[in-house]
């Protein structure tokens, strides 16, 4: 084929990168609408520019970066989980309870993560193994965790290293490195065979199976990384606030969710991209404290927050019907 | 003819859904650099008889054999390892992922543990070149046209270098230049040793491309042999050839005709330009194969999808319905052929189901009369012989008496027009023969029944004209004396028209 370039194989920048930019399609509207945000929120803010500001900034948006990833993962397989915010209290409570004491931090950080390893771990295999509904196993599993999470510390309290929390929630933009980090990892997930195979399970299974690809393992893979990404939020919370609350997370169920529909990432599976998701969060975190500082009450914010939900989810929908 | 052994076979298999024999006794043999045609009409067991070669499907008795080795439980990885290669005739396709991420999909080179990308582009290069796909590798599939992902999934098949290829009529929706590219490919593989079964309704094709012919009916084989010295007319026989028994009624032409409805230029989602007149009286058939644009021309005329005509004129209105409760009250009843999840409410009874159009027509907030639903329920089902307790489910029935349940709801409001779609798919041969008498039956007495079925024995026994169609046009209007099942199955496959130099 002479229309053909015959440049295959020098790089492997010549199919990865465009394929990622062709990921970039669907999200640009989205790119342009957070950039707007943020100079708006500059405009009214001029402190976001300065470092501890930035720092400021970037902290109260990465739990909610990383619930949108953990959201974000499970929609691209076709499920959902309403058991993320519970899960970020039980790694909050578990952080706050281990690492002052024996364990240090690195024992309680391997800690919060095999809690978020394991419990997606054990959704993901309820959810594909048994083939039961994913709303319903995380709805149950909910109650199981936050129980959990009450259980290990019934009231506020515990404590964290301070340093830690100086580390991660002081005046240094050392959370939005970790994000940074967080995002590479997620790429060099998505760059194995097991990763880019969650689009094909959750997309279309039947196919996926044919050409087979490993379903059921993509699928339970995705709700342990889900898992981990929660707690992993639940530990900076944590260190953000000095201690453990067994329910601090609750709000994070809902926004996650959110923050990834914001984000184009679609309830049948395998549609939209973590770049969106991690777009949406962002947007939600902006919106929040744009309205916060236009001195909206929060009953006015909610109601504001929904409506823009509502409308970033048709838009697309009616360009698709004008078409 | 090449003398030597089979890459591939099955030996006598035998495969039942829910008790239904699906095949019985089949056996194929795949030899390289053979291209094997597997011809049947729709429902002969071709789909089941390639899942089971490509380890999709368990066979319940018979068996397997790669190389000539009996293989006892296939699963699909082990079959890509033994080289076997299927072009779906559904599509297997991510439409996120770009051409050549679904080209590798399930079999990604690596290196470190990633997919290594400069090596899947080369292949899959390689694999595009091999059947004219050009567009650039990073183009996500959903950006691509029906036929362009057609080639797609025929590159995925190639890039595994397949000793077996399998293709489930793979030019379905490819143009005539992608089918010119793809049947010189073939022979090239042919050549070079591959065995391949190539499964395809247009017999032009299948006379052009292929070697040895097997041919399928009712899940059993009636034909296996070298296509030399076949013609075209010989294999439709082969294929339709059966005995239809005295499952229909006699026909009689019906005394009085007068036009039900009638439309001019009528187009809806694949249907175009169609003319067509429903009168009374008859039963008007609607065949062709799967997936011409039967079921869209339904639909449209039923209000259920847009639809447009030059004119139109529905039981003395002077347009298309446009929509279901303007079509039910003009006197128009869709049967849907989906009966579980279109037809009937599963899980309710049967005689909420009986009531459903008439909850319809009722004012809203109108008081229930259980009483006289009770008696009306009572009386329809009497009427078209269903059985039992009509509080119990209506997925208690079996599936015979599902689709009586699906055409005795709109009984009471005696529809002008019937508008039935495949209504004897999935029912056993003694509910078959009711519905028969019945449709022949309505018609007598004046009703307009559409009979849109992939059974073509019902379309010649049953109907008093037939509108084959192909390709979102009707290719022919069979009146009651040229009906035949080869006049049908001609039809819709173009065999009538003059053989295209290959």
């Amino acid at each position: 084929m002479s229309a053909v370039p015959s440049t295959s194989g020098q790089h492997s920048g010549r199919l990865y990168w465009p394929v990622q930019a062709g990921r970039n399609v669907g999200v640009r509207g989205l790119f342009a609408v957070v950039l707007a945000f943020i100079v708006a929120y500059g405009f009214l803010f001029p402190g976001l520019f300065t470092m501890s500001g930035f720092a400021k900034f970037t902290q109260s948006w990465f739990p909610l970066a990383l619930v949108a990833m953990a959201q974000a993962l499970l929609m691209l397989t076709g499920g959902i989980s309403l058991a993320i915010g519970a899960t970020v209290s039980l790694g909050a409570v578990i952080a706050a309870t281990t690492m002052v004491g024996p364990l240090g931090v690195a024992g309680g950080s391997a800690l919060v993560a095999a809690a978020g390893l394991g419990i997606g771990a054990i959704t993901g295999f309820i959810v594909v193994k048994l083939r039961l509904p994913a709303i319903v196993v995380t709805l149950a599993g909910s109650f199981i965790i936050g129980g959990a999470a009450l259980l290990i510390l019934p009231r506020p309290g515990g404590a964290m290293p301070e340093w830690l929390s100086d580390l991660l929630a002081g005046n240094t933009p050392a959370a939005f490195l970790l994000l940074v980090a967080i995002v590479l990892l997620w790429k060099l997930y998505l760059a194995t065979p097991l990763g880019l195979s969650l689009y094909a399970a959750g997309e279309n299974p039947v196919g996926a199976y044919r050409s087979g690809v490993p379903v059921d393992a993509a699928r339970i893979a995705a709700y342990a990384l889900s898992g981990l990404l929660s707690t992993g939020a639940g530990l900076f919370v944590a260190a953000q606030t000095g201690s453990g609350d067994p329910v601090i997370g609750a709000a994070f169920t809902l926004n996650s969710i959110a923050a990834a529909v914001l984000g184009g990432i679609g309830f049948l599976g395998g549609q939209g991209t973590m770049r969106g998701a991690l777009a949406g969060s962002l947007l939600l975190s902006l919106m929040i404290s744009v309205m916060f500082f236009l001195g909206f009450t929060p009953v006015a914010q909610y109601v504001a927050q929904g409506l823009i939900i509502i409308g970033a989810v048709a838009l697309p929908q009616f360009r698709k019907v004008q078409r | 003819m090449v003398n030597t052994a089979p890459l591939l076979a099955a030996r006598g298999v035998s495969k039942a859904f829910f008790g239904n024999p699906v095949l019985r006794n089949v056996s194929i043999a795949l030899l390289p650099g053979r291209v094997h045609a597997l011809l049947g009409e729709n429902g002969a067991g071709k789909s089941t008889l390639i899942n089971m070669l490509s380890g999709a499907l368990r066979p319940d008795g018979g068996t397997i054999e790669v190389d000539g080795k009996a293989v006892s439980h296939m699963t699909p990885p082990e079959a890509r390892q033994a080289g076997i290669a299927v072009v779906q005739q559904e599509l297997s396709l991510t439409a996120n992922l770009s051409i050549a991420e679904n080209i590798g999909l399930g079999a990604y080179p690596r290196r470190f543990g990633l997919v290594d990308y400069s090596s899947l582009a080369s292949q899959a290069r390689e694999a595009c070149a091999l059947v004219g796909l050009d567009e650039p590798l990073s183009t996500p599939v959903g950006e691509l046209s029906l036929g362009r992902r057609q080639m797609v999934e025929i590159a995925k098949a190639l890039y595994r270098k397949p000793r077996v290829l399998i293709l489930d009529e793979p030019t379905s929706s490819l143009s005539a230049t992608e089918t010119r590219i793809l049947t010189d490919l073939l022979e090239r593989l042919r050549s070079q040793g591959t065995a391949i079964l190539y499964i395809s309704h247009r017999l032009n094709e299948v006379m052009a491309l292929c070697q040895h012919v097997t041919v399928l009916k009712d899940g059993s084989v009636t034909a296996d042999r070298p296509l030399e010295g076949t013609d075209a007319a010989g294999l439709v026989r082969l294929m339709v050839g059966r005995d239809p028994g005295d499952l229909f009624p006699k026909w009689q032409a019906s005394p009085s005709r007068t036009t039900a409805a009638s439309v001019r230029n009528f187009s809806a989602g694949l249907v175009r330009d169609v003319d067509l007149d429903i009168k009374t009286g008859e039963v008007l058939g609607i065949g062709g194969l799967v997936g011409q644009g039967q079921e869209d021309l339904l639909l449209g005329l039923y209000g259920a999808i847009p639809a447009k005509a030059v004119s139109s004129e529905v039981n003395a209105y002077q347009a298309l319905p446009g929509g279901v409760p303007k079509a039910n009250a003009l006197g128009l009843a869709y049967v849907p052929a989906d009966r579980k999840r279109e037809g009937l409410h599963l899980i309710h009874p049967i005689i909420t189901n009986l009531m459903l159009p008439a909850f319809a027509r009722l004012p809203a907030l109108k008081p229930r009369n259980r009483g006289s639903e009770r008696d009306l329920a009572r009386k329809l089902a009497a009427q078209l012989g269903i059985k039992g307790d009509l509080n119990r489910p209506a997925q208690a029935l079996s599936g015979g008496n599902q689709q009586k349940v699906a055409l005795a709801k709109w009984m009471p409001h005696d529809p002008l027009v019937l508008l039935l779609n495949d209504p004897t798919r999935g029912v056993d041969v003694e509910t078959k023969r009711e519905i028969y008498i019945m449709l022949r039956q309505l018609a007598k007495d004046g009703k307009a029944v559409v009979l849109m079925s992939s059974d073509t024995p019902e379309l010649v026994h049953l109907c008093d004209r037939v509108a084959v169609v192909r390709e979102g046009r009707i290719a022919a209007m069979l009146e009651h004396d040229a009906l035949s099942e080869e006049n049908i199955v001609a039809a819709a496959v173009g065999a009538d028209k003059p053989k295209v130099a290959a």
